[in-house]
């Protein structure tokens, strides 16, 4: 008995200590081998996915979870002059004391090794078909060439690389520096890659892969960028340019690429395969509104990044920017908060200016009220504008989801001792001794959080679905990356730029038309005219900032000057007249203030024109020229 | 002779006597078979159950000789009594006091390494819910932090301030959670292994080995049943306290003031809220709303344990309860604890370790899946203008200007639940064999499961308005909550451990040989899903997969194994050596980098046995033993240099990878994405850990005091950094793999003294220890910087810790850089005239009172150039810690005092301690008073009055004031009396009466005070979280008793 557990205890003890070095190898179990991948069309496209998803933006629907300076999001949008951030006490978007030189930089390197390590890998495949190899070799050519456009967009001239760079790893990595290219040489790339590529796209009827059209798009994009950053780049060579080319493109070559936008911009237009979004003509702000958010048929849209509620991808923006007065969850709304600057630069549809009529100056006096008129309605103010107002931007007395914002900032109460209305203003959904409301529950409010500051919402890219905008189920709608309203502007400036009036004004005015103005509005045609077109087209599209950039009127309009109209951020405060037995007793009037949470004028410097590049790439390799002014 | 006989006879005739008397135990017990002899003689006896004993003595002159085993030989005059008590003090020189190390005991005698051991008793003098909070200041060489204290938390515990320790309980690797939440009357003793001595146990124990043995019944020992519990109430050590609403609206109208603006309110309604009567305007606590007092816990114990001649049994059930101070939050915790020897045949034993714990926290479902923080939120951010209720009719939540965080929703019935089980199982199952010539085989397998659930739901709810007017409560479909939430998740973790170990022990002469060798391997399997719904009602808790929201899908497994040795020699008992090795394989590295050896040796001399100091300090010195140690611990690090991350070594494709791209819609369907993983990095391998120890232990004055004192070092080397004085260009698009190549090294001191003596009738111990450890990078690979600013900026080479943002990659709040605060504005003038751009705005920002910076460069203006090294490490374990235990005996009571106390701790205040008006909220009184003001807040003529803060702008969190300053850093020091127990035992025969073998009855307080330098914030000395929205430190009335049959 005794021997029996000895023999197994020096058994047990000998295979352990004798046996050979046991197996501690662990099974990955979300690991997949590239020839594995690379011989099945599912997971091929898997890889062009994670791509596509990694694009580039600036102020997207969603917010970076790797948020570097160049990546922000939504919120970004609070830092120009379309917004004011309104949501939590971060007050930094309202408070930025100059750009700094680092904002908007983008060196992501990463991202382009990836697609030629996937263009090498692809090349080697075995299994797939000659024709998938081609549309998956051109798709990620394609997907280079906008991550090359939105890096030369930001810092200029980088080094064009179109193949895995390998170390060796012999200790002298030196072999593998490329300097910058040229800022033109980048343009040019973009330019005779969807020129390679368009037409093995495939990806026909797509909205969401890139095809022909979505090539084109870029083309016509980059192309004005390239043209417009030769021509208004002139008066600062010597300050904004480099003597390789790196930054700064010679004047010469502007026609040359207005001419390319303009041709890419009319293949697009001209092969009837989009429209402009016309499907309510019942309602042309609700219409608007539609163009961009209406996901099914859409005849306008041509590239978008789109996400799916059924499947869990979804996004927080509606949660983050529903209006207060109607939001489906108990935490955050209302971060951005439109300005009353974008909000006046909706001209009226006479053609007139869209400044706004009557409006006080907030200072609660009785000369700051001497201009008021009493409007009847809150929305009496903002009739007969520009349709995509409405479609933009939630204001006083409008509804959403049919539910009402209810923004009033409070009420004037008529004071016959010193002949001039008292002002009141209270908490959200707060009651006046009158029994009516004293302060709307969408606000504004001068200090609060999560209420707007300017007294004005977004509507563009809202969903109009119950408990979107509640974290538990979040948002699907996409976001739009090129659409062909977008295609239509950008050909009317090409058209411009080379005195082709005409054309020009064609192009707009099919805008305008479908913003109310009626047929031909238009009749001579500025570069500002554009500009304002451009900036209610498409605002809340993350064109803004490139634009001013390319037009280099950045510094201009945003001077960091206190006080200046364009650097300084506005709000509309709408307040509701006591004054009982009186006609304007129960009417609105409205005060015209700088957003109270705004508090340091944007202030662009030249230096912003290009984004400063970081040291440590520097370091890294030397050939790698500083931006000027940096 | 005859003479002599008869004188004697006489004598005893005439002097013979009865001594009775009773001898006691340090604790008044009796102690049983004590030896008491008439010195000299052979006459005597032994005490009997009770301790009582009656002897003959010749005469009244002479003396008793008492004695027995662990206690120091009294020697007793008669002095013509006929009842002489005994109180027999404990062997203090405790030199056969047998220490628990890796794989096996020693003698304390011979012990070479830094090794600190506490009884079970010591443990249990302080109710902690947690193991580690009744740790704290009880061991030289651990630190802790608790900065959060939640019910069922426990501290952060380190050793030597060198990261997290491996926990290893009844010889089977264990983690925080375990060691934290066993039946704190299980434990039989700690032992903290601190040098290279942890280094037996290899794998991840780099920082050091917490060992916990568990209780044994004793073969050949009664039954002895053992009841022990106590009750106790709850309250914070300390929180701070918010605005009144007089003074948030008299801080509104100063705000108004201090930024130019019209005032918001009159002077006639600051009026009404000072006074506070008129309905409408009174204040509301919401500190008091939310926090209950005297919140009770209770804990109870039942154990048994006992034996016969061939098997010994300990089993014991262990019962917590603890609610927190918040309504309906509470936390309970259930071990059971089996321990089973049985002798089966000659030198063969088996055994098992059964333990079974469960874990219930239920809370109520406020918004987030941490259901604290919001809790803490809504002290500040509810406006003390506001109510919880409209109309204070409880049936209405009220519409506040965030009902997110009103305080009135906090009920399981209007904002849900959240309940967490952890439930546990493991089973230790051994088998030994002793063979007669010293060697003993023993295999031993172990088997533990874990399953954790969580169950969360936050209901929708409706909040409302009181309309005076029409006495009717409006509500809006905006209001409330509409956002519902359910998630669900069920980890499960499974740890297998073989173990198979030999040891050999055999003394020939003066020689004595042990040696112990050992193969393990451990494997762990963790399974993880989670998924949330959006349910469309608060009735149904069970989830359907219509509402579905999202799915969350996990596996992970780790594989570890080691090979050990260990010997040991001395020679006499003088002089000590022990070698120890380890060959430890990880599923971490690339195969071919998956080994590594990690070898170690300790010496030990007991100095005081060599005569030449014998002979001069003998009578001083009791006992004198230098030690010194080296030796080697591999460390799991990932290559990224945080926690370890498996597969580093495989290339190819991530499927839906983490963050960016793990899907996209494509034509209206979702695709999931797939990453290049990037280079395979398959040169990595171990961090080796470099331990070196010198220590003395030391016993004097008639073994009245003991001490031990240690300088430690632990180096690491093989860090991981990439080899970058190879510069690859950033457009090759991937970085240099990280190699094992950086060092640093924690070096520090530590040292405990205790002096254990008696001054008449009152035994009393006095234990004073302390730690001194601090990290420092020493070796750096090739550091390269731009300039000497980048340097002294970034540099990281031969400083401290923290000193710098990325000295330790595990620790992203290692910065100490901020301004330095030389004074405050006393004045607009002063303003106008000073000539250093303050706040980089041309001083147009400044107010009287606001924080002046050191213009260190003196280039006249401030910026990111005058920034300084101000503070430790924050949220870091102290870096210097001390405790003070003391105990004293008169009696039948006893009484116990214990401090803990650091210095060299950093806290950092933001957000709610920082920004009056955070959030749009409230902020503590006293910043709303202690500032910078004028003298009436609607006449901006009046004059300033001087403050502590700075005038109070509403919504200026980015103003210049704010910045990290040595102003918004404390570097903290404190001292707290940890514990202070009172103890009676009663008297044994009252207890004879009922069959009770002693009940002991005692009052106990935790945190009674605190002498430190944040008690102007209002803050427990010990949390990190720079709000101090944190659950602080209980102060602690209990009542326990300890009842033995």
């Amino acid at each position: 008995m005794k021997s029996i557990y000895k023999y197994i205890l020096v058994g047990v003890f000998a295979s352990s200590f004798s046996g050979c070095k046991p197996d501690l190898e662990v099974e990955p179990n979300l690991i997949l081998q590239g020839e594995l991948v690379w011989n099945d069309p599912t997971l091929a496209i898997g890889v062009l996915a994670n791509y596509y998803d990694r694009l580039p933006i600036h102020t997207q629907l969603t917010v970076d979870a790797n948020a570097t300076t160049g990546l922000l999001g939504w919120p970004g949008a609070a830092r120009y002059d379309e917004a004011i951030w309104s949501g939590s006490s971060d007050n930094t978007r309202n408070n930025i004391i100059s750009y700094p030189f680092t904002d908007w930089q983008l060196w992501d390197y990463t991202l382009i090794r990836d697609i030629n390590l996937a263009l090498e890998d692809l090349s080697k495949s075995t299994q797939l078909t000659a024709v998938q190899k081609a549309q998956y070799t051109a798709e990620l050519r394609f997907i280079r060439a906008y991550v090359y456009f939105e890096h030369v967009k930001r810092m200029g001239g980088v080094p064009i690389i179109t193949s895995t760079l390998q170390y060796d790893f012999s200790g002298d990595p030196s072999p593998l520096r490329r300097p910058r290219n040229k800022e033109s040489e980048v343009y040019d790339f973009i330019g005779s890659e969807v020129d390679a590529i368009k037409n093995e796209l495939g990806n026909t009827g797509s909205n969401t892969r890139a095809n022909k059209y979505t090539a084109l798009a870029l083309k016509s994009r980059a192309m004005l960028y390239a043209g417009s950053i030769a021509k208004y780049n002139a008066p600062y060579i010597g300050t904004l340019s480099l003597p390789n080319g790196e930054v700064g493109i010679p004047a010469e070559m502007a026609q040359g690429y207005y001419q390319k936008s303009l041709e890419a911009s009319k293949e697009i237009i001209n092969s009837g395969v989009y429209s402009l979004y016309k499907a309510n003509t019942g309602n042309l702000g609700e219409n608007f509104f539609e163009a961009l958010t209406i996901k099914a048929n859409n005849p306008e849209v041509i590239w978008a990044q789109d996400y799916l509620q059924a499947k869990g991808r979804v996004h927080n923006f509606a949660y983050n920017n529903i209006a207060r007065s109607i939001r489906e969850d108990n935490l955050a709304s209302s971060s951005l908060a439109p300005t009353l600057n974008l909000v006046e630069d909706f001209e009226y549809l006479n053609g007139t200016s869209g400044e706004l009529k009557g409006v006080g100056t907030g200072s609660n006096t009785a000369v700051g009220q001497q201009n008021w008129i009493f409007y009847t309605n809150l929305q009496d103010i903002f009739a007969n504008k520009d349709a995509r107002l409405y479609g933009t931007i939630m204001y006083p007395g409008t509804s959403f989801k049919a539910r009402p914002l209810n923004i009033q900032a409070g009420v004037y109460v008529w004071n016959a001792t010193t002949n001039k209305y008292d002002r009141f203003e209270g908490d959200l959904n707060s009651v006046y001794t009158d029994g009516k409301m004293l302060t709307g529950g969408g606000g504004p409010q001068r200090s609060a959080i999560d209420v707007t500051n300017t007294g004005f919402y977004v509507k563009k890219y809202m969903d109009t679905k119950t408990n979107t905008s509640s974290r538990g189920l979040g948002t699907d709608m996409w976001w739009v990356r090129f659409r062909l309203g977008e295609i239509y502007l950008n050909a009317s400036e090409a058209a411009f730029e080379l005195g082709l009036q005409s054309e020009a004004l064609m192009y707009v005015n099919m805008i305008r038309e479908r913003a109310g103005f009626g047929p031909n509005s238009l009749t001579t045609l500025t570069l500002e005219r554009l500009q304002n077109e451009r900036r209610v087209e498409m605002a809340f599209e993350d064109h803004r900032l490139w634009d001013l950039k390319r037009w280099r009127i950045a510094h201009i309009l945003w001077n960091g000057v206190t006080g200046s109209p364009d650097a300084t951020m506005y709000a509309l405060y709408p307040y509701r007249i006591v004054r009982p037995g009186h006609p304007d007793d129960g009417k609105y009037v409205f005060d015209k203030i700088v957003a109270p949470r705004f508090q340091s004028p944007r202030f662009f410097q030249l230096g912003n024109y290009y984004s400063a590049i970081d040291q440590s790439i520097i370091n890294n390799n030397p050939l790698i020229v500083r931006n000027p002014l940096h | 002779m005859a003479v002599i006989w008869c004188f004697s006879s006489v004598q005893l005739h005439a002097q013979q006597r009865t001594i009775t008397g009773k001898v006691i135990s340090e604790n008044n017990e009796g102690l049983p078979g004590v030896t008491v002899l008439v010195k000299g003689t052979t006459n005597g006896t032994s005490t009997d159950p009770d301790g009582g004993f009656s002897l003959n003595v010749p005469d009244g002159s002479g003396a008793l000789v008492v004695s027995f085993i662990g206690y120091v030989t009294q020697e007793v005059p008669i002095n013509n009594r006929s009842s002489i008590n005994i109180s027999l003090a404990p062997d203090a020189k405790a030199l056969e006091e047998v220490v628990v190390v890796g794989y096996g005991t020693q003698k304390r005698g011979t012990v070479t390494g830094a090794v600190s051991a506490i009884q079970g008793e010591e443990l249990i003098r302080t109710p902690a819910p947690t193991t580690s909070g009744a740790l704290v200041g009880k061991v030289p060489g651990v630190t802790t932090r608790q900065a959060d204290s939640r019910p069922g938390g426990g501290a952060n515990l380190q050793i030597r301030n060198m990261g997290d320790p491996l926990y290893v309980i009844d010889g089977i690797p264990s983690d925080a959670s375990q060691f934290n939440n066993l039946g704190a009357n299980d434990i039989e003793n700690i032992s903290v292994l601190k040098d290279a001595s942890a280094a037996i146990y290899g794998l991840r124990a780099a920082n050091g080995v917490v060992l916990v043995t568990t209780k044994k019944g004793k073969m050949g020992e009664k039954t002895s049943i053992n009841l022990s519990g106590y009750y106790g109430m709850q309250n914070f050590t300390r929180f701070p306290q918010p605005a009144n609403a007089y003074q948030y609206m008299r801080a509104l109208a100063e705000s108004d003031q201090n930024k130019g603006l019209p005032a918001s309110l009159t002077p006639e309604i600051l009026s009404k809220w000072q006074q506070g009567t008129e309905p409408g305007y009174r204040s509301t606590d919401y500190f008091d709303y939310i926090m209950r007092p005297n919140v009770p816990q209770y804990y109870l114990n039942a154990n048994a344990s006992g034996g016969s001649d061939k098997t010994n049994y300990f089993v014991s059930v262990n019962h917590l309860n603890q609610e927190a101070l918040i309504k309906d939050y509470n936390f309970s915790r259930t071990n059971i604890q089996a321990n089973l020897d049985a002798g089966i045949a000659k030198g063969l034993t088996v055994g098992t370790q059964i333990s079974g714990r469960l874990e219930q926290r239920h809370q109520v479902g406020v918004p987030g899946v941490d259901d604290y923080p919001n809790v803490f939120l809504t002290v500040f951010s509810m406006w003390p203008t506001e109510r919880p209720y409209a109309n204070d009719n409880p049936a209405y939540v009220n519409q506040t200007h965030n009902v997110n965080v009103n305080p009135a929703t906090y009920t399981e019935e209007i904002t849900g639940w959240t309940d967490e089980w952890i439930r546990t199982f493991r089973g230790n199952f051994y088998a030994q064999y002793d063979l007669p010539f010293g060697l003993t085989a023993k295999g031993t397998y172990s088997y533990g499961f874990q399953n954790i659930a969580f169950e969360n739901m936050e209901y929708t709810y409706k909040a409302y308005r009181y309309d005076q007017a029409t006495d009717q409560y409006l509500t809006d479909p905006g209001w409330g909550n509409q956002n519902p939430w359910r998630r669900k998740s069920r980890r499960g973790i499974e740890d297998k451990f073989l173990q198979f170990q030999l040891n050999y022990d055999k003394q020939l002469g003066d020689h004595y040989v042990a040696a112990v060798a050992a193969f393990e391997r451990q494997d762990n399997f963790n399974e993880f899903i989670q998924y949330n719904t959006f349910p469309t009602n608060n009735e149904i808790w069970l989830t359907r997969f219509v509402e579905q929201t999202n799915l969350v899908d996990q596996e992970t497994q780790t594989a570890r194994a080691g090979y050990i040795s260990r010997i040991n020699y001395n020679y006499k008992q003088k002089y000590l050596l022990e070698l120890l090795g380890r060959y430890d394989g990880s599923y971490l590295y690339a195969p071919a980098k998956r080994w590594g050896f990690f070898p170690g040796v300790s010496v030990g001399w007991k100095i005081l046995e060599e005569p030449f100091l014998k002979d001069r300090a003998g009578y001083l010195l009791n006992d004198l033993k230098l030690r010194a140690s080296y030796g080697e611990t591999g460390s799991e690090i990932g290559v990224n240099g945080l926690a370890p991350v498996a597969f580093g070594y495989y290339g190819g494709y991530d499927y839906a990878p983490t963050g960016l791209g793990a899907s996209t819609v494509f034509n209206g369907a979702l695709t999931t994405g797939l990453r290049p993983r990037g280079i395979p990095i398959t040169n990595f391998s171990w961090v080796t850990n470099i331990s070196s120890n010198v220590g003395l232990d030391l016993t004097m004055l008639d073994n009245k005091l003991t001490g031990s004192f240690d300088y430690f070092q632990r180096k690491r080397t093989g860090l991981p950094a990439p080899r970058y004085d190879v510069l690859l260009p950033s457009e090759v698009g991937t970085p240099l793999p990280n190699e094992n190549l950086n060092s640093d090294a924690n070096r520090g001191v530590e040292g405990a003294l205790a002096y254990r003596s008696k001054a008449g009738n009152v035994s009393y111990s006095v234990g004073v220890n302390a730690t001194v450890a601090r990290i420092r990078l020493l070796e750096q690979y090739k550091p390269r910087f731009g300039n000497s600013w980048d340097e002294y900026r970034n540099g990281q080479l031969d400083r401290w810790s923290g000193v710098n943002n990325t000295n330790d990659p595990t620790n992203a709040n290692l910065n100490s850089f901020g301004y330095q605060v030389v004074g405050q504005f006393q004045s607009q003038e002063e303003i106008d005239n000073y000539t250093i751009d303050n706040d980089g705005q041309g001083n147009r920002t400044q107010l009287p009172g606001d924080l002046i910076f050191k213009d260190v460069n003196g280039d006249k203006i401030i910026n990111a150039m005058d920034e300084r090294p101000i503070n430790y490490a924050l949220t870091a374990n102290p870096y210097v810690s001390f405790g003070i235990t003391t105990s004293a005996s008169w009696k039948n009571f006893n009484l116990a005092i214990d401090f803990a106390g650091a210095t060299m701790q950093s806290f950092q205040r933001a957000f709610e301690l920082q920004i009056p008006f955070q959030n749009n909220g409230s902020s503590p009184a006293y910043m709303f008073e202690n500032r910078w003001h004028h003298a009436d807040p609607f006449n901006s003529d009046s004059p300033w009055i001087p403050g502590k803060y700075p005038a109070i702008r509403k919504d200026q969190s980015t103003h210049v004031n704010y910045r990290k300053s040595d102003f918004w850093v404390v570097n903290v020091s404190y001292i707290r009396m940890r514990n202070l127990e009172l103890g009676y035992t009663i008297p044994q025969q009252i207890l004879d009466r009922f069959g009770v073998s002693r009940l002991r009855v005692y009052a106990n307080a935790s945190n009674l005070f605190s002498i430190d330098n944040v008690k102007d914030l209002e803050i427990d000395p010990e949390i990190s979280s720079s709000s101090g929205l944190v659950y602080p430190q209980q102060r602690l009335f209990n009542f326990g008793f300890n009842l033995s049959f």
